[in-house]
């Protein structure tokens, strides 16, 4: 799967935490996921077990900590799934 | 569990060491201050404290005190619930390590002092992951290390004045799956007059505590195991507060 690939899965399964229309539109992968998009700390985990689910892989607790923007997820996720 | 630099560990014990000796002045006064200056009363204290000493004397893990929030002084107030004053300065290492907000302490210098004599791991709820998880590993250490922590399992102070599982700090889980033994004591603790959030509570409150201990389990691994154990805890104490409207008849 490609990096891009990825993105667009990432960008779909964030968009229904983000309280941030304007940043949620013009998101790319610099787009920090707390401050820009404005999604509650507290869900961002859940953000990530959905990430689990769709590219079926397992995020332990340190992975999940070098998540903070669109691009590390993606980052994060295409290591997983090569 | 990865072990913390040296130097953190060390910055740890002087926190710890100079609360200590400090603790004979603080810790009366903390209690001076909530039982005659907001004249707070923790009902059936006594039996309640020879309880959580008896838990404690009895415990073999690690435990992670985990409590619903409802005002800013719950950490203050829930220590003060479990402990009273002068057994704290007596078993000051059973004095549980708190994570408060940083921004809502920060803005004085006396706060951060008296907040790091009170082993308070200031924390930006929201912040940076890496941040955040630095903190967590410090608790992680001490917990692994025969200490105790407090974490609010809701992450802020409820908002509906009811505890809240829609928005369950991570950390908890985290916390408990990543120290071995570790069990969470969840504690429900509610001022009569509180109704919903608040700064604190109702000057002359008098207030209802129960705490229970339990070890959560799940069948999964990684987040979602964490996940897991967070959500057990909230349950826990959404099963509390039930039992503690039905037994008062009260309503949020």
């Amino acid at each position: 799967m490609t990096k891009e690939e990825i993105f667009e899965k990432v960008v779909e399964i964030v968009r229904p935490y983000a309280k941030d229309d304007d940043a949620m539109e013009a998101i790319t992968l610099e787009t920090n996921i707390l401050q820009d998009l404005k999604v509650n700390s507290a869900r961002l985990v859940d953000v990530i077990l959905a990430f689990e689910d769709e590219f079926d892989i397992e995020v332990e607790d340190e992975d999940a900590d070098a998540v903070d923007t669109v691009g590390d997820a993606v980052e994060l996720i295409h290591a997983k799934v090569a | 569990m990865p072990s913390l630099p040296t130097r953190t560990r060390v910055a740890l014990l002087l926190q710890r060491e100079v609360g200590r000796l400090m603790a004979v002045l603080w810790i009366p006064a903390m209690g001076f201050a909530l039982r005659f200056g907001l004249r707070y009363r923790i009902r059936n204290a006594a039996e309640l404290r020879n309880r959580y000493r008896a838990l404690v004397r009895g415990s073999d893990g690690p435990v992670l005190i985990c409590a619903n929030h409802l005002t800013m002084i719950d950490s203050a107030l829930v220590a003060w619930a479990l402990g009273g004053s002068w057994w704290w300065v007596f078993n000051y290492r059973r004095m549980p390590w708190n994570l408060p907000e940083y921004t809502n302490f920060a803005g004085h210098w006396f706060n951060r002092a008296l907040a790091w004599l009170a082993k308070c791991l200031p924390i930006v709820r929201g912040g940076k992951r890496s941040e955040v998880s630095g903190v967590l590993k410090r608790i992680q250490h001490l917990l692994s290390k025969g200490e105790t922590a407090l974490i609010f399992a809701e992450g802020g102070r409820s908002r509906t004045g009811r505890v809240q599982l829609d928005t369950i700090a991570d950390g908890v889980g985290r916390i408990m799956n990543s120290v071995r033994g570790c069990q969470a004591l969840c504690v429900y603790m509610r001022g009569d007059r509180q109704r919903s959030w608040s700064t604190i509570p109702a000057r002359g409150d008098s207030f209802y505590v129960d705490f229970e201990l339990f070890k959560p389990d799940s069948e999964h691994s990684g987040l979602r195991r964490s996940r897991d154990f967070a959500l057990q805890v909230i349950e826990q104490l959404v099963t509390m507060e039930e039992r503690y409207f039905s037994r008062s008849g009260a309503t949020a």
